[in-house]
């Protein structure tokens, strides 16, 4: 059990059938629209599930505070930022907290393996994620809608990156937790991969799980990681099989 | 422009290739941007401004120093333009357009050739837009300096001043829809067509005008774009631009200066 009360537990598994219908390879509905921004040098927005995050990456720019600055590369930064009504519970306070620096932090590191920093010294990256409304696995979601932003950007990469997370539900391994699947499941582990060569570049771990299990749920994570970069391919392509001037975003409101 | 379009990480060649923008691992070629490939070139749809020498770029004096200006042209490096390589005098906020004379290691750069702009609308668009702009030999810019009566001057850096007494407006809306449109084919005719659409108005320059500054012709560009991981190419003569391309200018008089 992690985080959920024991008591209200929903049967998170029947018939192999998860709450919301899904069989455990299927990811949620996921929507990705590349150029939103108007002042971001690449920007993305992600509906994954009943997540929505905005990612933003400007630069190579001068970088500021000079001491942090590299003669030989340029340095990456990265601000993953939960807004205070973005979850279902208050989030309290706006602003940086444990979990936060810690998110922007193994993101940046997942995007210091690609981002081909040596051309640009003296400069930083920056890269901004904003969380409007989540539902499980925002890292995840956040990292995806990076990458779309960085290759919108244009700056120079090895591979295109993206996440997914794989949980243990009711005693089966299952892709893609919901907010359910994560706060009443027995494990939550979520990858980053680099696609080209099936790198990981992105690893935690919550709750328990056997060598075994933790060999299928890689497995499920590397199948559902193949199916999320066509989505982030056709989000890319759309920029420009669609051209326009104007950037926007267009949220569609459901019920 | 024809090509396909292909993502970071994405194989371009199964043999590994010297392309600019690209990468070998393990004895294959990919892709580090999003580009359009054709026949062993790529070409970056988006990425920031790389300057190299040679550069007609569009900037702004940020600061005047004791022996020059410091320039601001669109990327993390600010220029220098020494005030020995000029007769003009600058003060902050003046728009320039200058040649960049040399860039070292660590990204120093030092401008020369300048110029004070007319007064005039900065459009900022892509700088790997900027060859579209300009068009083949000049075409689609001199379409629409023709067109609206304006000078435009399009910095290599992705500034575009556009400037002069015509229909500056328009000029605009021509600039953002090649912006938009780059990696389409037969956009020139598409730009004369809008253009035509559009309300003309003429604007009678006058006989007794004063003649502004053009910008100088611009010459083909040649394999000299590079970027990616490990793959510059070999730059002629170094980083410090050489005397091996002929000066392209004379539209300050007095280029003979040395």
């Amino acid at each position: 059990m992690m985080g959920g009360n024991a008591a209200n537990k929903p049967v998170l598994l029947k018939d192999g059938k998860r709450v919301d219908g899904r069989s455990v390879e299927d990811v949620r509905p996921l929507k990705i629209v590349a150029r939103v921004l108007n002042d971001a040098d690449g920007s993305a927005y992600i509906e994954w599930g009943k997540n929505k995050i905005l990612a933003g990456v400007y630069g190579p720019s001068e970088c500021i505070p000079r001491h942090d600055q590299s003669l030989y590369r340029a340095i990456v930064k990265c601000r993953y930022n939960m807004a205070p009504f973005s979850g279902a519970e208050e989030h309290g306070r706006s602003g940086p907290n444990r979990r936060s620096k810690e998110l922007s932090k193994v993101i940046k590191e997942a995007f210091e393996n690609v981002i081909i920093s040596e051309n640009f010294p003296k400069t930083q990256i920056e890269i901004y994620l904003e969380v409007l409304q989540s539902d499980g696995g925002t890292r995840c979601a956040a990292v995806t809608a990076a990458a779309v932003a960085l290759a919108d950007a244009g700056i120079p990469m090895k591979d295109l990156v993206n996440a997914v997370a794989v949980c243990k539900i009711d005693g089966q391994m299952a892709v893609d937790p919901g907010k359910e699947e994560d706060n009443f499941g027995e494990s939550d582990m979520p990858i980053a991969f680099s696609p080209r060569t099936g790198d990981v570049l992105l690893f935690q771990m919550d709750g328990m799980l056997t060598p075994e299990e933790l060999a299928r749920g890689f497995e499920l994570a590397k199948g559902a990681s193949a199916k999320i970069r066509e989505i982030q391919v056709e989000a890319i392509r759309k920029v420009y099989d669609e051209p326009r001037e104007e950037r926007f975003l267009v949220i569609e409101k459901k019920d | 422009m024809e090509g396909k379009i292909v993502m970071p990480g994405e194989m371009i060649s199964d043999k590994p290739d010297r392309i600019s923008y690209a990468y070998v691992a393990n004895g294959k070629t990919y892709s580090t941007v999003v580009g359009l490939y054709h026949e062993g070139k790529l070409v970056p749809l988006e990425g920031p401004y790389e300057p190299l020498p040679d550069d007609y770029v569009v900037g702004i004096v940020t600061e005047v120093k004791f022996s020059g200006y410091s320039v601001q042209m669109n990327c993390a490096y600010p220029a220098f333009l020494s005030s020995r390589e000029i007769r003009e005098r600058y003060v902050m906020g003046d728009a320039l357009f200058a040649k960049i004379a040399m860039i070292d290691e660590v990204r120093s750069t030092e401008l020369n050739d300048a110029m004070k702009l007319p007064p005039g609308k900065l459009v900022k668009v892509s700088s790997v837009k900027i060859p579209r702009i300009i068009g083949k030999k000049n075409s689609m810019i001199d379409m629409i300096k023709a067109t609206t009566g304006c000078d435009i001057f399009a910095g290599r850096n992705g500034y575009v001043w556009i400037a002069g007494k015509g229909n500056a407006p328009l000029a605009e809306k021509a600039v953002k829809m090649i912006e938009a449109q780059a990696h389409t084919t037969g956009l020139t005719d598409r730009v004369a067509a809008f253009l035509k659409s559009q309300p003309q108005i003429i604007i009678d320059q006058g006989a007794g005008a004063p003649q502004q500054p053009q910008m100088p012709p611009q010459e083909e560009q040649h394999e000299r774009r590079e970027g990616g991981y490990r793959s510059s190419g070999p730059r002629e003569g170094g980083y410090r631009s050489g005397g091996s391309r002929p000066h392209s200018g004379g539209y300050r008089g007095n280029s003979n200066r040395q």
